[in-house]
């Protein structure tokens, strides 16, 4: 058995994955607990339903909660939980194939591609954010971006890039959520003017 | 022969490019995020004529030197439909010819209909109709600015346009010469100029009511707590 260490990277994606998956996971129950509490009784406000703003209840009520025809945060509960699962699997110290490596890309390629959609509809559809829904954001983040430089790293031709983005995936992420973070400043600014005034 | 290795404790203390550029990042973003808001935030003494604007539309006009309310005020808010039947439409009535009543445009980005309510508004000032657009606008609140069923704000440009038509005509308005005012680059600007008024006054959300230029900061939480005080600070003012 060997031992894997602190600085490993694939110690560092089992982290990414475990935590990132956990945090996605509990605001996929979250938000489908709120969605039961709502259809059970239609005049439940959602504990996430702050001010007209900070409003589950509207993002949840919206066609695109429901993009394939059933509540999101179902497909959030099945891949959250096979995301956090993984990292555990990594974190245990086991090898993944090649092809297995294909499937988490593809996985993460398309939270990552839906999320970014949803995020789009949120703040210029929808006109209100949902706190778990930016948990969520948050997740697919770190999972997307490290699971592409894992990627790279497998194939002789890219694993020079790979190296390259590793040095500074940490950055990447945060940069890209300063972006996310902008979008959501410019989108809302009125409101959020209103808190500092 | 001088040492090659390096000094451990110095190796330790650079920092690796993730960390850095993350700081970078972080250091430009809360410097952009944080100088952005701070500058946007306004002054609470700004001079009357400055709210006042040029032109100004009115809903009461006893003239420059009378006591003036400049309301900013966003058509589709549901709390600016408040103030109005709550607070100013009884207002008009009771202090017509002793006060000046000056309306300017705050459409917020968060009500999709705001803006088109805004131009309809200037739209019926460019014909002289200014009052009876906003009487028009704030009556029938509920049929153009809400979604059926009432519980959330409507994004029906059709339907609002159609049903503005319906006041303009009401109001005795050429609607043609109206629809093509609507869309107009003077109708536009009177809008922004509106909203640089207000952002350089401190409006950041409505309705916000200044008196005589000062800034009215109700403490009720009631239209009616609201209306009471508004009025004895009028009642102040016209009797000193």
């Amino acid at each position: 058995m060997t031992f894997v260490d602190g600085r490993h990277p694939t110690r560092r994606l089992g982290l990414t994955y475990l935590l990132g998956g956990t945090l996605g996971l509990v605001a996929a129950v979250a938000l489908t607990l709120e969605k039961l509490a709502t259809l059970a009784d239609p005049d439940h406000v959602p504990s996430c339903s702050l001010n007209p703003v900070i409003s589950c209840g509207t993002v949840m009520a919206s066609p695109q909660a429901s993009a394939f025809g059933f509540p999101n945060p179902l497909l959030g509960i099945a891949g959250f939980a096979v995301v956090s699962t993984v990292g555990v699997v990594l974190l245990a110290g086991a090898r993944l194939p090649r092809w297995f490596q294909w499937g988490l890309q593809a996985g993460t390629t398309f939270g990552a591609g839906f999320v970014h959609w949803l995020i789009g509809a949120s703040l210029y559809d929808i006109h209100a954010l949902c706190p778990y829904c930016l948990a969520v954001w948050i997740a697919v983040v770190p999972l997307f971006v490290l699971t592409t430089v894992e990627t790279l790293r497998r194939h002789d031709r890219t694993r020079r890039a790979a190296a390259a983005l590793a040095r500074v995936d940490v950055a990447l992420v945060v940069a890209w959520y300063v972006v996310i973070a902008a979008l959501v400043l410019q989108a809302f600014w009125d409101y959020w003017i209103t808190l500092v005034h | 022969m001088t040492r090659t290795t390096r000094n451990p404790v110095t190796a330790r203390s650079r920092l690796s490019p993730n960390v850095l550029i993350t700081l970078v990042v972080l250091v430009v973003a809360a410097l952009v995020f944080g100088g952005v808001l701070l500058t946007q935030r306004g002054d609470d003494d700004v001079t009357p004529d400055s709210l006042r604007g040029p032109d100004a539309n009115t809903v009461l006009d006893a003239g420059d030197e009378a006591v003036t309310i400049v309301e900013f005020l966003d058509y589709q808010c549901p709390a600016c439909a408040g103030y109005y039947s709550g607070i100013t439409r009884q207002l008009e009535e009771d202090y017509a010819g002793r006060i000046t009543f000056v309306v300017r445009n705050f459409p917020l980005q968060a009500h999709p209909l705001a803006r088109q309510a805004a131009a309809a508004a200037e739209a019926a000032a460019l014909q002289g109709r200014f009052a009876e657009m906003y009487r028009a606008l704030y009556d029938n609140f509920t049929g153009w600015a809400l979604a059926p069923g009432g519980q959330s704000v409507s994004d029906d440009t059709g339907r609002a346009a159609a049903l503005f038509d319906d006041y303009a005509r009401t109001a005795g308005l050429d609607v043609e010469r109206f629809r093509r005012d609507i869309t107009s680059d003077e109708v536009r600007s009177r809008i922004e100029a509106d909203l640089a008024a207000g952002r350089e006054a401190g409006v950041t959300g409505t309705p916000t009511i200044f008196v005589d230029g000062t800034r009215f900061e109700p403490a009720g939480s009631s239209y009616a707590d609201v209306a009471a005080e508004l009025r004895s600070l009028l009642d102040d003012r016209l009797n000193p």
